[in-house]
């Protein structure tokens, strides 16, 4: 087994006395095997101190309000302009067919199926994401993880369970939010070409929206949450190499979350297909 | 869970580390070949050596951030490599570590930096009993006024500083300094070094100094060891090592 390994690895251990070097240069597919076994590793952790006593509420508490609330201004501005724009877009073409009535009910499946889950996800990986990697990879470089751990505190369950937890819980908040926005951005750029009335609005926006559109879109939300958690707490956990592996932490959990948000919805489009198709 | 006491019993000769035939390495280079040490109660240990030699892997070793390849470690007469996760959490709230660059928590303030250990190892938890182990902690270091700043505001000699109170809150018995002079000026050097006596005398804690600054090992130590190609290479008091005829030993006295 360790024959074959030093095989996979290309490991050449020199014999000591002369230069000592370890030549383990991965291929990409090997890094990505490394990176994936760790981050399941990781995950696994995750869970096993997630059940475990005492439970960090306080700190999970403080994790939240500080997600949810730094957040909500970006997430209402793209939010706002997203169901404006998306509104202002669609209106020739269902002017065209004589179908502008059907502006509001197009807009808010689009929003609540797909664009408002996945845009507001990525904003989140962007502005939750780096920011767990930045900040766990600078406590980790200076060694604030390692000191958390001499004190007898288990920093997997203080610094990451209370993060993936609370970017779980507070995405999904942070989308039905960015839901409603979206919804009002829609309903001033209907108004600007004509009177509509706010329950009016509603009502035709609301109305094509069935069961199979909101619980699926829903369900994805948790997953997208707890994909930026665990991909920025792990990247920011085993940041190394100084201030240089901090920028490179907060980078790589971008890139890796929002790489992941879009397989994960795509898993789940499918998924609720199959399911909307057996439920006929 | 096992008393404290009953760990202290079990500890032989009254030593509170002991270490035999220990090895690590990474990534196929052997940074610690053969490492023998005994630390005696209330004993300060200095150890000397070139930079990238190992001497912080050694005593995160002792605390368990790290896993040797092979020896065995020995805390209050306690195996720390099959120590379970609720023994190595009692043992390190016995045990004090002093990073090199200091690890205070960057978005607490002092006063919570300090408290944070307490109440994470609900060691007490009322809040009157807790200010004045702070207060006590602070005053011991000096530095009462600083209590509410953020540690990004303290100058690097009192970064320093409260990294020892922090770790002073817990009255532990053995303290591990990562090179506690590393960055400062002579004068704060000084200071450091005197109040690494202090708390030995003060606490009878056992100390394990990690240090290149001479003037530090010279005031701190009882006994200086010289770590070089993974092996202990020469062992002393600070006279005897300063006195002696080994060019390699010699090359670490040259300045003094």
């Amino acid at each position: 087994m360790k024959k074959y390994l030093n095989n996979i690895f290309n490991r050449k251990k020199h014999k000591e006395g002369k230069k000592s070097t370890y030549d383990f240069k991965p291929s990409w597919l090997q890094n990505f095997l490394l990176e994936l076994g760790g981050l399941s590793r990781f995950t696994g952790n995750f869970f096993r101190e997630l059940f475990s006593y005492p439970f960090e509420i306080k700190e999970f508490l403080k994790q939240s309000y500080r997600m949810g609330l730094s957040t909500l201004p970006l997430i209402g501005i793209t939010a706002f302009i997203m169901g404006l724009v998306l509104t202002l877009q669609s209106r020739p073409v269902l002017v065209d067919f004589g179908a502008e009535s059907w502006l509001p009910g197009m807009v808010s499946v689009s929003i609540v199926r797909e664009i408002g889950p996945v845009i507001t996800a990525l904003i989140c990986a962007g502005k939750i994401g780096s920011g767990i990697g930045a900040e766990l990879g600078s406590m980790r470089v200076t060694e604030q993880i390692d000191a958390m751990e001499v004190s007898g505190t288990n920093p997997i369950k203080y610094l990451v369970v209370t993060r993936v937890l609370a970017t779980t819980f507070m995405i999904p908040m942070l989308i039905f939010y960015s839901d409603a926005i979206s919804f009002y951005g829609s309903y001033v750029a209907v108004n600007m070409h004509g009177f509509i009335s706010p329950q009016l609005f509603i009502t035709q926006a609301f109305d094509p929206l069935h069961y199979f559109d909101i619980v699926p879109a829903t369900i994805k939300t948790f997953f997208f949450g707890f994909a930026i958690g665990i991909i920025g707490c792990y990247k920011g956990y085993y940041s190394t190499n100084g201030t240089e592996g901090v920028g490179r932490a907060a980078n790589s959990a971008v890139v890796i979350s929002s790489l992941v948000i879009f397989i994960i919805d795509l898993i789940a489009v499918q998924l609720s297909e199959i399911i909307h198709i057996f439920s006929i | 869970m096992e008393n404290n006491k009953d760990i202290l019993n079990n500890t032989n000769n009254n030593y509170v580390i002991e270490i035999e035939h220990l090895q690590k390495s990474f990534d196929g280079r052997m940074i610690l070949k053969d490492i023998n040490l005994k630390v005696k109660k209330s004993e300060n240990v200095v150890i000397l050596g070139k930079s990238g030699i190992g001497k912080s892997v050694l005593i995160k070793c002792i605390v368990g951030l790290i896993f040797p390849d092979k020896g065995s470690i020995k805390v209050f007469g306690k195996e720390v490599t099959q120590m379970n996760h609720k023994e190595l959490n009692e043992m390190r709230t016995r045990v004090g570590f002093i990073f090199q660059s200091n690890a205070l928590y960057d978005s607490m303030t002092v006063r919570e930096n300090l408290e944070f250990p307490l109440r994470r190892n609900k060691i007490i938890n009322d809040k009157k009993e807790i200010d004045n182990l702070v207060y006590e902690a602070l005053e011991n270091v000096g530095l009462t006024d600083v209590i509410d700043k953020m540690p990004a505001e303290l100058s690097g000699g009192m970064r320093k500083r409260i990294s020892l109170a922090r770790t002073l809150i817990l009255k532990p018995e053995i303290i591990l300094y990562d090179e506690p002079t590393t960055g400062l000026d002579p004068l704060t050097s000084r200071e450091i070094s005197k109040l690494i006596n202090t708390i030995q005398n003060k606490y009878n804690a056992s100390s394990i100094i990690i240090t290149h600054d001479l003037e530090c090992a010279k005031r701190t130590s009882n006994r200086i060891l010289i770590l070089q190609d993974g092996i202990f290479y020469a062992k002393g008091s600070f006279d005897d090592l300063k006195t002696n005829n080994d060019p390699f030993v010699k090359s670490f006295f040259i300045t003094v």
